[in-house]
């Protein structure tokens, strides 16, 4: 369903991502560790071309994109096919919560504003917040204005939903609420990358993970076998030192 | 003697031209504010001689009173229009030109330094991370700057922007020099006519003062409203 072949992306002369090759299958969890600076966030932000790569293709919902040669149209042809749920939840703060998950849907995707509001309130009921249609970002707690943008992105219908590190930038008592809303969003068949260092959760959650190092694919596998069984000796090494840090 | 009823009197007359003012200064407001704009675009660019021209032209408006760059305005732009039509063999009688388009080249070019630098401003207080998250919705360029960066620089300009347009209006009384009548200068032909210049001065000030008050309540109502959603 998504497929990126030969991805390659330098900020000047650094190579930050070299030759990421992944396929995802429709309703995947797909998880990405690894060190801090090895390019995961640059990888999401290729799939949507928040970033431009140097070169690679990327096949998504039957189309396939060239990156060195992507137009315009392509661009938010791909765009609108993904949807992306940041770190600092990057909600429109001059608009309700309810008109943060209506918006696109009439900007870019043409519906009507009663049709984009109910499918907005399905989706703010089921991140659990539909009582808080009517407040502003600012008025909720993080937990909270994340689950709002996991509801836009849920919105748009998108192939693939994009999670760069949603939790890290969450006071630890509402990470949980976060979490649990991503769970659920997996387990209705959503295929979802997400980039995360809550190991355990991704553990539970992930069909399948992937180790980064240094803009490489170093190792992928199931959980069990990253978590667990890994005999590569970077994985074994970011793990021991991820969990001394953590425990 | 200091008399209540002619205030009153000049109160009215002067309240005559209260709706010609406004209009000047919100034209000469929006004329500032498009040309501030291409000011801040053009600066951005950063080409390198043309950001020193600018740069000079704005010390230049920032370092020179209103009323010199009236007058400069009011005698050479007779004879830069009548040298300009020259080269297309039309002939432009100076006198024929209007002082009131005099009033608004003028100040127009004038504000245009300061709603470049408000501009500047809000520009800079745009949060990138909400521009990515309506490019990563597959917002186009144009959709992207209609219904997320506007809406926010607008917020963000609008208390400047007001007190320029009061600033204008205060402005504007130097307009009589080039014969503009202004509230200011209907005040000093009312004053004169009743030889009562006190009295008309008061009921001036009060004019100003009042629409100021005015402005001031309905731009706070107006920000209160755009603000919605600001912590
Ligand atoms: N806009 C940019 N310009 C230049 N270099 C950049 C830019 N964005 C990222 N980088 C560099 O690219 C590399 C990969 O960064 P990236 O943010 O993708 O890493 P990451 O794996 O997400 O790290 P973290 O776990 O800390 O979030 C880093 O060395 C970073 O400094
Ligand atoms: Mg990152």
């Amino acid at each position: 369903m998504l497929n990126i072949e030969h991805l390659d992306l330098s900020f000047g002369d650094s190579k930050v991502l070299d030759d990421i090759n992944l396929e995802v299958h429709k309703g995947e969890v797909i998880t990405f560790i690894g060190p801090s600076g090895t390019g995961k966030t640059s990888l999401l932000r290729c799939i949507n071309l928040l970033e431009k790569p140097d070169g690679g293709r990327i096949t998504l919902g039957g189309d396939t994109y060239d990156y060195g040669s992507i137009t315009k149209k392509e661009t938010l042809d791909l765009r609108r096919k993904t949807a992306m749920v940041f770190q600092q939840y990057n909600l429109f703060k001059n608009k309700t919560v309810l008109e943060n998950v209506m918006d696109a849907q009439i900007v870019v995707q043409k519906k009507s504003k009663a049709a984009a509001r109910d499918k907005s309130m399905a989706e703010l009921a089921r991140v659990g917040l539909e009582a808080k249609a009517d407040a502003y970002p600012h008025q909720l707690s993080g937990g909270q204005q994340q689950r709002v943008s996991i509801a836009r992105a849920l919105a748009v219908e998108p192939e693939v939903i994009l999670f760069d590190e949603p939790t890290s930038a969450l006071d630890p008592e509402l990470v949980g609420e976060v979490l649990k809303t991503i769970g659920e969003v997996a387990g209705s068949g959503m295929t979802i990358i997400l980039v995360t260092h809550e190991m355990s959760f991704a553990e539970d959650i992930s069909d399948r993970v992937v180790f980064m190092d240094r803009g490489k694919v170093a190792e992928e596998g199931p959980p069990q076998q990253i978590f667990r069984h890994s005999n590569h000796a970077r994985t074994q090494q970011f793990l021991r030192k991820f969990y001394t840090a953590s425990h | 003697m200091f008399d209540i009823m002619t205030v009153f009197e000049s109160f009215v007359e002067i309240l005559k031209v209260v709706p010609k003012t406004l209009l000047l200064a919100l034209i000469i407001l929006v004329l500032s504010f498009m040309l501030g704009a291409a000011i801040t675009y053009i600066q951005s660019l950063g080409i390198p001689v043309v950001k020193q021209i600018i740069g000079v032209l704005q010390s230049f408006l920032r370092g020179t009173p209103n009323v010199v760059l009236l007058y400069l305005v009011y005698y050479a732009l007779p004879l830069v229009s009548a040298w300009f039509l020259g080269l297309f063999n039309v002939t432009l009688d100076p006198s024929s030109l209007n002082s009131t388009a005099i009033v608004i080249v003028t100040f127009s070019i004038c504000y245009s330094v300061f709603q470049s630098e408000i501009i500047r401003g809000a520009l800079h207080s745009l949060d990138k991370n909400q521009i990515e998250a309506a490019q990563s919705l597959g917002y186009s360029t144009t959709q992207t700057l209609r219904k997320v960066i506007i809406p926010q620089v607008m917020v963000e300009a609008l208390p400047d922007t007001m007190n320029a347009f009061l600033i204008i209006i205060k402005a504007l009384s130097l307009a009589f020099l080039v014969t503009v009548v202004d509230i200011f200068a209907q005040a000093r032909l009312v004053g004169a006519q009743s030889f009562s210049y006190l009295e008309a001065f008061v009921a001036a000030a009060l004019v100003y003062w009042g629409i100021c008050v005015i402005l001031t309540y309905a731009i706070d109502k107006l920000e209160n409203r755009m603000r919605r959603g600001y912590a």
